[in-house]
């Protein structure tokens, strides 16, 4: 609930926050009207949030988007629409990673960190991944609020989250309404922002290095999991019949 | 899930997790599937984290390839075994409070209804002997004799599984179980004789025995429940846990039980009756008549 | 509603109330309802014209359900909410609601109309006192399924002995769920309140269920002037493919959707997703309050802003308070009220603000156990000087007169015994 008087402000910034932060709602952040955006917990103009969205995606490690089912399951052409469109914000980004969050279940017996993300923990993907910056769309609003929280407390990733509703006051940068042309001009804030002289994360020295190294980690699990797999497998690999008698 | 439900955007096939990929292309949605073509499609339950050798999973398993309609049919479960393995399969399920699930199916089915009057939506309740005999017996039997068109399937393991081994209403007489430390000293619930007194339309009982006639009794239930009233499906799911049946011999004992106690039994009434004849005719007309040219 | 307070209430040799009506005539009725048409929530709060009729507080109720588009409502008798859901059933009879029927008692009710919310249809249901009290398993976890459903509550005695009587101790135990709780005034707030809480707990920021409270008899049994627009227009309906959470009708992604995921394994599922959870709902009830501003005019009403004597109340507390305000005034005293319409969200800072520079503050009560205070209380602490005066209350289904409350201004009844003398004897 709103807590007192004080003239001071509650930032909403990059983790890792500690073991259970508050909401930020509780800490009187507010929600942004529609040509509005928030910022690190501040009202600001819509411009204003979508730049700081750019300039994080841009400048910090490993970005990734985060589509959730309003996004990935194509279930009207209104979804199809903003889903492409989420495909030209991750064309503008280098080095950008897509993990989804095709539903909100307890995933059993665990997640891939690497192919998808989950409400239930989703700080095992960005700490997995190392994502520093990343962008929830798509996410049903309960769900992404979950989230959100989480990611706050345990790590230092920096959210951003396209609302296609009212927005989110556990992101660090939240844009409300977002339908297709909103999201168009997250494209447009990218490209903007590169103009302006920013070199991606991704074609910096360290970004390289770093991406480089990781597809070279990949590219070894494959094939020790080719290598190895066979003998060790074998008997799982062909299932267990549950009706042998 | 609609059909509409399953489509991945364009551009975002290559994003998606194989096992959706597989949802999509593989499963049993929109179609006919049989307990035969097992492996030759996507299941609905698959990863769980049921106990090894748990019936109930394996009847939970066979039960969902009965579905008729899978891809409009929601589940709803509550505290027990059971709902482990529903929250991991692929349809919607819902986790209510302690043995709502048939108050809940009663607003949730009426509540479709109002929605989507020109397709069916299936709701069927699946829960275990205390989740329906005991805590949410009030609202199974008002739902039973309100006619609230859902199924209703009993996970009969004849003890509270997951709280670890109490008595249940479902529990035999004389068994010693937590909470029973001088055995039951009452007998099972005759639920099956409380489904025909409330004037349940389609009462079956089974052992998990048969995969085919679980799938069977299935479909017919939730047919039956869609147009004519209430069905109950009661299956005898051990628990080899908490009655120490070794692993190997769940299979052994789910045969002797059925025939000691537990045989297949069906109680149609006669409007059910007629109204599954007329689909099957239906049916048979169809094929007769061929594949539109 | 102090003209209200002394109400004629018929009752069998039980003490149960009597609450006959005439069932309505079906053939004229049933055009009318399919002849309404949906408007604006503004248009229907704000700007349709409106006429002063003279009704109880039931049938307020009654015409806010006319107008508020509900498509089930889920009843179970108990005094005295039964005559209102039975005048819901007469609107059922009446084409203005699509599904309607007598569930089993408050466990199954609660529990059907979450499973009615699950499916998107607009959910209505109502009770009072034990029943509440019955139904409060499911009636918590209600926010955590994001159900945006009505609930009006008609408080009444709970605990042993057995009593029908007004008394709103019941509400102390809701305020705790993340249910939005609004606790109506008198007649005119209980036709206002219920369409504003659909409006307002169907925001997607909100997504909540919502509880309109109301105090038996002195309310749902009595008349009151309630001014209500023409009974030919009505809310826009639910919108249930923008909340905050997906509905479970197989219609809306993700096809593979488990919403209530049973959080306790902790090898797959975290406890902080518990914790968050929380916190999600507290902050959606937060979020509700623009909405409570916008729709109902603050989370507070203020008489008599910067008086020195401040009363804090709610319910049928805030007409008995009126009346005690203006005695006051007759004898020249300058008596501030402030009227809490949003039990949940709180009015934290409102309160602060209309309280801050009082001297004395009262908050007379309808319940033994004094929750508002409590909640005032814990809210001025370290923000006034005022001396904060539990009382008066009364219980049981006693009225509170209006006598009891100017004593309360002044001094209350039980400083006069306080001594610091020995026993003489």
């Amino acid at each position: 609930m709103s807590s007192a008087t004080s003239q001071l402000r509650y930032q909403v910034l990059p983790g890792p926050e500690g073991l259970l932060p508050p909401s930020a709602s509780a800490m009187g952040v507010v929600l942004p009207q529609d040509g509005e955006g928030l910022v690190e917990g501040v009202l600001t103009a819509e411009d204003l949030a979508l730049k700081a969205a750019a300039r994080a995606m841009l400048t910090r490690r490993n970005p990734t988007l985060f589509p959730g089912p309003l996004v990935v399951w194509g279930w009207n052409k209104h979804t199809q629409e903003k889903a492409s469109v989420v495909l030209e914000i991750a064309a503008e980004i280098p080095g950008v990673k897509i993990i989804p969050m095709p539903d909100y279940r307890p995933i059993y017996p665990k997640i891939d960190p690497e192919a998808v993300i989950n409400p239930c923990h989703p700080n095992l993907t960005i700490w997995h991944n190392k994502i520093e910056a990343c962008i929830f769309v798509g996410v049903h609003c309960h769900f992404a609020n979950v989230t959100l929280k989480m990611v706050r407390a345990g790590t230092n990733c920096y959210t951003i989250a396209l609302c296609a509703e009212a927005g989110h006051e556990d992101a660090m940068v939240s844009l409300p309404k977002c339908g297709t042309e909103k999201l168009q001009k997250m494209v447009k804030a990218l490209r903007q922002v590169k103009k302006e002289g920013i070199t991606p994360w991704a074609l910096t020295p360290n970004g390289k290095r770093e991406l480089e190294a990781e597809r070279d980690q990949r590219r070894k699990q494959r094939e020790a999991i080719a290598s190895a797999a066979p003998d060790f497998a074998h008997e799982l690999v062909a299932g267990l019949d549950e009706n042998e008698e | 899930m609609s059909l509409e439900t399953l489509k991945i955007s364009p551009g975002f096939e290559s994003y998606m997790p194989k096992e959706y990929v597989d949802l999509v292309e593989r499963g049993p949605y929109g179609r006919e599937v049989k307990v035969s073509e097992m492996g030759t499609f996507k299941e609905i339950l698959e990863e769980h984290p049921m106990c090894a050798g748990c019936a109930m999973t394996l009847f939970i398993r066979t039960a969902l390839i009965g579905l008729p309609a899978p891809e409009h049919t929601v589940i709803l479960g509550t505290a027990g075994c059971g709902r482990l393995a529903l929250s991991q399969a692929s349809i919607p399920f819902i986790y209510g409070n302690y043995g709502d699930t048939n108050g809940v199916a009663s607003g949730l089915k009426r509540g479709l209804g109002i929605r989507f009057p020109n397709q069916q939506k299936d709701v069927v309740v699946m829960a275990g002997d205390g989740g329906l005999s005991d805590i949410g017996f009030s609202c199974v039997m008002h739902s039973w004799f309100r006619k609230e068109k859902f199924t209703t399937v009993m996970l009969d393991n004849e003890v509270y599984g997951n709280t670890g081994g109490q008595e249940s209403g479902m529990t035999n007489k004389g068994v010693v179980l937590k909470m029973a430390p001088h055995g039951k000293k009452f007998e099972k619930m005759d639920m099956i004789g409380l489904a025909k007194t409330a004037g349940v339309a389609y009462i079956a009982r089974l052992a998990p025995t048969n995969p085919t006639r679980i799938a069977n009794t299935i479909r017919k239930a939730v047919l039956i429940a869609r147009e004519v009233g209430p069905t109950y499906v009661q299956a005898y799911t051990s628990c080899n846990i908490e009655y120490a049946i070794p692993t190997p011999k769940v299979m052994d004992d789910a045969r002797a039980v059925e025939k000691d106690r537990y045989g297949f039994m069906e109680i149609i009434s006669d409007e059910a009756k007629a109204y599954l004849e007329r689909i099957e005719q239906e049916k048979k007309a169809k094929a007769v008549a061929g594949p539109k040219a | 509603m102090a003209e209200g307070l002394e109400t004629e209430v018929k009752t069998n040799p039980q003490g149960d109330v009597i609450t006959t009506t005439e069932a309505p005539k079906k053939e004229q009725k049933e055009s009318k309802a399919a002849k309404q048409r949906v408007v604006t929530p503004e248009h229907l709060f704000f700007e349709a014209p409106r006429t002063k009729t003279f009704i109880t507080g039931s049938e307020a109720a009654k015409e806010a359900i006319r107008r508020a588009n509900v498509d089930i409502a889920i009843s179970y008798p108990i005094t005295p909410q039964s005559e209102t859901m039975q005048q819901v059933g007469y609107l059922y009879a009446e084409g203005y609601l699509k599904d309607y029927y007598r569930g089993e008692e408050e466990y199954g009710v609660m529990s059907a109309v979450a499973g009615a919310s699950r499916s998107g249809v607009r959910a209505l249901t109502a009770t009072a006192g034990p029943g509440l009290m019955r139904g409060m398993e499911v009636i918590t976890s209600w926010p955590g399924g994001r159900m945006p459903l009505l609930l009006m509550v008609m408080c009444r005695v709970i605990n042993a002995p057995l009593a029908i009587q007004p008394d709103n101790v019941e509400l102390s135990y809701l305020l705790n769920c993340g249910i939005l709780v609004f606790h109506a005034e008198n007649q005119q707030d209980f036709y206002d309140f219920p369409l504003k809480a659909y409006v307002i707990a169907e925001k997607c920021e909100v997504t909540l269920p919502a509880a309109v409270a109301v105090d038996g008899f002195f309310v749902t049994h009595a008349r009151g002037w309630v001014e209500l627009p023409p009974e030919d227009i009505k809310l826009p309906p639910r919108d249930c493919y923008h909340e905050a959470v997906p509905m479970m009708d197989n219609e809306n992604p993700p096809a593979r959707l488990s919403r209530d995921a049973p959080i306790q394994k902790s090898n797959f599922i975290s406890y902080q997703m518990h914790a968050s959870w929380q916190q999600e709902i507290w902050a959606a009830v937060d979020r509700a309050r623009p909405w409570v501003k916008k729709y109902m005019g603050g989370l507070i009403e203020v008489v008599n802003p910067g008086a020195d004597t401040m009363i804090v109340a709610s319910g049928s507390a805030v007409s008995q308070s009126r009346e005690a305000v203006r005695q006051a005034s007759e004898r020249g005293d300058r008596i501030g009220l402030v009227k809490i319409r949003s039990l949940r969200p709180w009015p934290t800072q409102e309160l602060i603000e209309a309280c801050r520079h009082a001297k004395r503050i009262i908050v007379p009560e309808f319940n033994c156990v004094g929750w508002l205070a409590k909640e005032v209380r814990s809210t001025l602490y370290g923000h006034t000087q005022a001396e904060i005066v539990s009382g008066p209350r009364v219980f049981g289904g006693m009225s509170m007169p209006t006598e009891l409350i100017l004593e309360y201004l002044y001094k209350t009844p039980n400083e006069a015994r306080l001594t610091d003398k020995p026993l003489s004897i």
